[in-house]
């Protein structure tokens, strides 16, 4: 059973319930507006309406355990930071589940502050890139199935799209768009030096990382997350492109801007980089999509090249899918912890002058690998 | 494009402006703007008796609090002609010596932060607690000590501190061999570092850069072995330099000033002869003046001091080695890109207290 | 212990020293050479202790003082520009270092209260820079050719100088 049949069991129960309450007021109340609950309900439970209230079901499921994700992995960092820095992490809000509400308790913070918009900002800019950056960063994850049977990118039969690795990526390359914007809306010499930063960074990096992309897909021989971990039920990516793997982790890492590459919100030197200006929830929303991001980070690489949900049978794909997630997020995470940033023009430098060539390399590897008939 | 650094900005460790003129990425001009933080204590100070002064002096750094209020005490000991106690001498050495690693520990915390790298910061942080609580075991409290008089210290060191102090230089010599593994180990730390804010070493003479950054540009040259004062001529240890220049050896200066700490640490410590600890100083200093420099965490420290007969100095001038470190801000900067700005003026060691005094 | 390796007190190079002769330690040298240079100006020149001098010196002759010193005698580096208002004068008293012969000169000079005027230095030594502002800033005393004397740790738009004796916060 896979998640739109899950999903339309429940819609179909939940529409014959509230179709029982229609028919009953339609054989109850005269007849003008028993012809209309009447036909309400034949509509409720018409195959089209049935499709898209389970789709939109589906929808909300994928978002709650993105949702929950996200938190587990911003608690994750912050205890991981806790042992590296030698301290606890948070401990005190959710003392018995190791301080999990912690996230719970910043959230409700950051909820009742006051959302200020300065005076000389661009308006439309600001409001907007916040919504862009959070709305392409959930797009990511509404492409990437945690199984097959549990993805939202699906057609009625349950089948993934075809492109959706494609997809993916493109949805990942909308973000330094708004970056930008918020940069340049917020009217601030750190905000602007911040966005250029980030348009420079992301755009130097989106090549190498697609040029990897572009290798996996050779080797597969598909572009669907489906057909992508299915070519790696033998061996797994990482291990004939282990160039590629530790590429696509630089890149990634780039992308989502963690501590090693995070120069477009480099606090020592850019108050915040292109978030200074934004407050309250709307920063909020910046830093849990920045995390959401390194989640989908993570989701990637595990379906590119760590084999997907596939392993041992004991525990079920979904989980197998997140605990490999997991592990690519805390390797970032303990990156980012232990080392300086770099400067601009090293950054550039090592996407241009590094990973470019690697990236290259590795594309003819598996090109060598291909016309050798191994894959 | 000209950017205010400050003067509240994560980058200043204080309060301050650093004007900075940017072309692109790379700065072109660059202009320090201070005395946010002044307070009059040059003013302050003649208003107040001469063992007043002590804690307003520990006011003035609040990194090494306990170095300015020596140095206060050793100018006025010049004015008043009086001799120290070796014990005092020794003692005086000791906590400055672990003053020095404290304020150096601080300076590589907020220089890691300022880098990007949180561990740095944590670590260092920790670390400066071990002798700042020796230094509270001592004399009670953590930040502003207030413990160095005119004529000695303000009291015997209590019993066991000698042997804390050893173990802390045991801790603190394997931990630096850490945090060289940490940061020089780090490609990322070397990339940063290696030939950012090149000094050359006549540049930094006739700027007045002293201390650290002027012996990581080449000239061998430190108060406490060159003009020895208190008992820094029994002790055996090296000055430390370096001839790059660079932000590189400027930490690699310091670090290596902080393994000298300890070696002094050790030997003032179990050297420390027996005696009075104190000499009793005269109400009112003469009519004349007393002049000290000594050598402070962040270069050269001097006091001007001027008495006219009464209980209270009629003039106190006080040299901070950051003010003129600082002024010579513009001749690191020019040419390097804006990420460069932290390394550069996080390695100059900033302490706004005294350099607003 | 410290030789080699990467924490090698290595580097930075011995500053040369003065060569030493029988007959003329530096400090006497210093003095003789400022004597013979400014004969009529100079006065007070004397050892305090060792490795401090202090020397009197009228402000006409100050400037080219310095120069010697920096050129000749070795001084590279200007400690501290203090500013003193005693009741009858301003001193501003100069305390200047050499790292070759490792020795400190105080250099004091006198203005009259009604003209608080010196010569700049800070051409001659770069750190003496802010110093001077500094002094402006606290004291009043204006110095003739500086590049830029503003005030630096009061406001801009303060009226009064407030380490002068006369001044009532």
């Amino acid at each position: 059973m896979n998640l739109y049949e899950f999903c339309n069991i429940i819609i179909v129960w939940l529409v014959d319930l509230v179709n029982n309450l229609w028919y009953w007021l339609g054989d109850f109340l005269p007849w003008v507006f028993g012809d209309f609950f009447t036909w309400a309900g034949d509509l409720a439970a018409s195959d089209g309406h049935i499709a898209a209230m389970t789709i939109l079901l589906e929808v909300l499921v994928v978002l709650i355990v993105a949702i929950v994700n996200v938190l587990n992995f911003i608690w994750l960092d912050r205890k991981l930071s806790g042992r590296i820095f030698d301290f606890y992490g948070p401990y005190y809000v959710g003392y018995r589940i190791g301080g999990w509400l912690q996230n719970i308790a910043d959230g409700m913070k950051l909820f009742v502050k006051e959302i200020i918009t300065p005076k000389d900002v661009d308006r439309l800019g600001f409001v907007l890139a916040p919504v862009i950056f959070v709305s392409s960063s959930f797009l990511i994850l509404a492409t990437i199935p945690l199984s097959p049977n549990f993805g939202v990118s699906t057609n009625m039969d349950g089948d993934f799209v075809a492109a959706g690795v494609l997809f993916a990526f493109a949805a990942f390359a909308i973000a330094p768009f708004s970056i930008l914007l918020a940069g340049w809306s917020s009217n601030n010499k750190y905000t602007l030096i911040g966005g250029m930063r980030s348009a420079a960074q992301m755009m130097s990096y989106e090549i190498p990382l697609l040029l990897v992309v572009a290798s996996v897909f050779l080797l597969s021989g598909d572009f669907s997350f489906v057909g992508v971990v299915d070519a790696q039920h033998d061996v797994w990516f990482a291990i004939p492109l282990f160039i590629g793997f530790i590429v696509f982790l630089v890149c990634i890492a780039a992308e989502v801007e963690v501590t090693p590459f995070d120069l477009p919100e480099a606090e020592a030197e850019l108050v915040e980089g292109w978030t200074t200006e934004y407050c309250g929830m709307r920063f909020g929303f910046f830093m849990m999509t920045s995390y959401l991001r390194g989640y989908a980070g993570g989701a990637l690489a595990t379906a590119l090249f760590l084999g997907g949900w596939q392993g041992p049978a004991l525990i079920p794909d979904e989980i197998w899918f997140l605990i490999k997630a997991y592990c690519v997020f805390v390797v970032i995470e303990w990156m980012r912890w232990s080392v300086p940033r770099v400067r601009v023009d090293q950054i550039l430098n090592l996407g241009w002058k590094r990973l470019m060539p690697l990236a290259m390399l590795n594309l003819v590897i598996a090109a060598a690998l291909k016309t050798m008939g191994w894959f | 494009m000209w950017i205010n650094m400050g003067p509240q900005h994560p980058m200043t460790h204080g309060l301050w402006n650093l004007r900075i003129k940017v072309d692109g990425e790379t700065i072109v001009d660059a202009e320090p703007e201070v005395g946010y933080l002044h307070r009059g204590i040059e003013k302050i100070c003649e208003n107040r008796t001469f063992t007043q002064v002590i804690p307003i002096t520990d006011r003035l750094c609040y990194g090494s609090s306990m170095s300015w209020s020596h140095l206060y005490c050793r100018s006025v000991e010049d004015l008043m002609g009086l001799e120290v106690p070796p014990r005092a001498q020794y003692i005086r050495v000791a906590v400055l010596e672990m003053q020095r690693i404290a304020s150096h520990l601080m300076w590589l915390a907020a220089y890691a932060a300022d880098l990007g790298m949180m561990a740095g910061f944590i670590y260092g942080m920790r670390d400066r607690e071990v002798f700042v609580d020796l230094l509270q075991d001592l004399t009670g409290s953590r930040l502003t000590y207030n413990y160095p008089r005119v004529g000695g210290v303000s009291h015997d060191v209590p019993p066991g501190w000698d042997k804390d102090a050893l173990r802390a230089c045991d801790y603190m010599e394997q931990r630096l061999r850490e945090y060289e593994d940490i940061y020089e180990g780090s490609k990322i730390f070397m990339m940063r570092n290696v030939g950012v804010g090149v000094l050359k070493r006549d540049l930094a003479m006739n700027l007045g850069v002293t201390g650290p950054p002027m012996r990581a540009s080449g000239a061998k040259y430190d108060l406490r072995k060159d003009r020895p004062y208190e008992a820094y001529d029994e002790m055996d240890f090296q000055v430390c330099s370096r001839t790059e220049g660079d932000c590189f050896a400027r930490y690699r200066v310091r670090m290596d000033e902080m393994w000298e700490s300890c070696r002094i640490i050790r030997q003032a410590v179990q050297k420390m002869p027996k005696g009075e600890w104190r000499v009793v100083a005269p109400r009112n200093a003469p009519a004349g003046t007393g002049v000290a420099m000594v050598e402070d965490p962040r270069g050269e420290g001097m006091m001007y001091v001027v008495g006219d007969g009464t209980d209270r100095p009629y003039r106190l001038k006080i040299r901070s080695p950051i003010f003129v470190t600082v002024s010579a801000a513009p001749q690191f900067l020019v040419g390097y890109k804006i990420a460069d700005v932290v390394a550069i003026m996080g390695g100059l060691d900033m302490c706004i207290g005294e350099n607003d005094r | 212990m410290v030789e080699g390796g990467r924490r090698g007190g290595g580097g930075g190079q011995e500053l040369e020293r003065a060569p030493t002769r029988v007959d003329a330690d530096p400090e006497e040298r210093v003095l003789t050479g400022l004597m013979e240079g400014f004969p009529s100006s100079l006065s007070e020149a004397k050892r305090v202790r060792p490795g401090l001098l202090r020397a009197r010196i009228k402000r006409e002759d100050l400037y080219d003082s310095c120069r010697l010193l920096r050129e000749s005698l070795g001084f590279e580096h200007m400690s501290m520009i203090s500013a003193v208002d005693y009741p009858d004068r301003f001193e501003v008293v100069y305390h200047v270092s050499s790292y070759q012969n490792n020795m400190t000169l105080e250099l004091i000079t006198t203005t009259p209260k009604d003209d608080p005027k010196v010569d700049s230095v800070s051409d001659i030594w770069g750190g003496a820079n802010w110093q001077e502002r500094e002094a402006y800033d606290l004291m009043g005393i204006t110095f003739e050719g500086h590049p830029k004397l503003e005030r630096i740790l009061m406001l801009k738009d303060t009226l009064y100088h407030p380490l002068r004796k006369d001044f009532r916060g």
